[in-house]
């Protein structure tokens, strides 16, 4: 069964590294203000700093997905930020899991290092979104 | 300190599902040192537990608050303007700190969301390690601060069994061998000279056949 979601009604939170975007101050601001309160962004000074309370409180509140996007292997500034971020994000969606939410609720995107956070959300809202609209929508 | 872990949510729900209204009480001591029963334990818990009601349908309210330490009465305290408009306490505390604040509530229905596992130490970050079975009688002096009641699969007081195989334990290949970590230490101490001396038996009538044990100190006292 196709459970894709339509991806323009998709409410959508994006945790991000900070160090991903120098201009990241500046740059999704053009995105916030084109895809309104349906896309939240919440830097971070490093993925690391990702708290799993986090992740699951954006899903509690209502987003159907929840991005972390972290510096890539190898590239953290501060060694193991990422590597934390990972496995934190692995613990929550087992927790959400626990619950009967999709764990793909929950996905990391690593950064190449290369894209402004408007590049990087933009060509994450351009893939599917394989899992349906949260149950947890306020009606 | 005291180590626990959380029970499986699917036990959890089964004993709050006669109730509505949840005073979710964590701890700030062991068990948050140990991440199964601090603040951020709380709210994990809360959040799931807040999410699965939504999603079946079910009315929940939770309160969350965590105290310094479940076990001692002056901040169980914290608990005495709350309790009475909650229907349950589900405690994120270890069995003592359940236990403790059961005593100062005894006709309110209190639930353990962990299971209470051993008195260890924080190993690095993320990984908690048996090493005291609060005996009573300690001995780790005479083994060069490495517990054999403890850290010895067998017990062993007077030397090592001979099964382990490159310093890591035949009952529990993961476990590192007890008395190789004694003897290691005392030989780089230039003390093996303690391995001279022969140990009787564990006097295990200092911690357990009687009871609960219990210390009084009336200097102490208020």
């Amino acid at each position: 069964m196709d459970r894709a979601m339509d991806k323009e009604t998709a409410r959508i939170a994006i945790f991000f590294c900070q160090r991903v975007d120098s201009e990241q101050d500046i740059n999704r601001r053009a995105i916030e203000k084109e895809l309104g309160s349906r896309i939240r962004f919440f830097p971070l000074p490093c993925s690391g700093r990702i708290d799993p309370l986090q992740l699951l409180r954006a899903i509690e509140a209502g987003a159907d997905m929840v991005y972390l996007v972290t510096c890539g292997e190898g590239t953290c500034r501060y060694g193991e930020g990422n590597t934390r971020a990972w496995k934190r994000l692995a613990y929550a969606r087992g927790l959400i899991e626990e619950i009967g939410l999709e764990g793909e609720r929950l996905e990391v995107i690593q950064s190449n290092g290369r894209q402004t956070i408007d590049e990087v959300t933009r060509s994450l809202l351009a893939q599917d979104i394989h899992v349906g609209p949260s149950p947890l929508r306020a009606n | 300190m005291i180590t626990a872990e959380r029970k499986p949510l699917a036990e959890i729900k089964a004993m709050i599902a006669p109730y509505r209204k949840i005073l979710l009480a964590g701890c700030g001591t062991c068990v948050a040192e140990c991440a199964s029963g601090g603040e951020k334990e709380v709210g994990l818990l809360a959040s799931q537990l807040r999410m699965d009601a939504r999603i079946e349908g079910r009315e929940i309210e939770i309160k969350e608050i965590t105290l310094d330490r479940q076990c001692v009465y002056e901040f169980i305290d914290q608990l005495t303007s709350l309790i009475d408009q909650y229907d349950v306490l589900l405690s994120l505390g270890c069995g003592a700190g359940v236990q403790a604040v059961a005593e100062v509530f005894p006709k309110v229905v209190i639930l353990p969301a962990l299971n209470t596992t051993f008195i260890g130490e924080t190993r690095e970050g993320g990984v908690w390690f048996e090493n005291c079975r609060a005996c009573g009688d300690c001995k780790l002096g005479l083994f060069a601060a490495v517990c054999p009641i403890t850290r010895c699969a067998k017990g062993l007081l007077n030397g090592p069994c001979g099964g382990s195989k490159e310093g890591h334990c035949e009952v529990d290949p993961d476990t590192p061998c007890a008395w190789q970590l004694i003897v290691t230490r005392l030989e780089e101490g230039g003390r093996l000279d303690f391995l001279e001396e022969v140990h009787p038996p564990v006097d295990w009538s200092k911690s357990q056949g009687k009871g609960p044990r219990k210390i009084v100190r009336e200097d102490q006292k208020n």
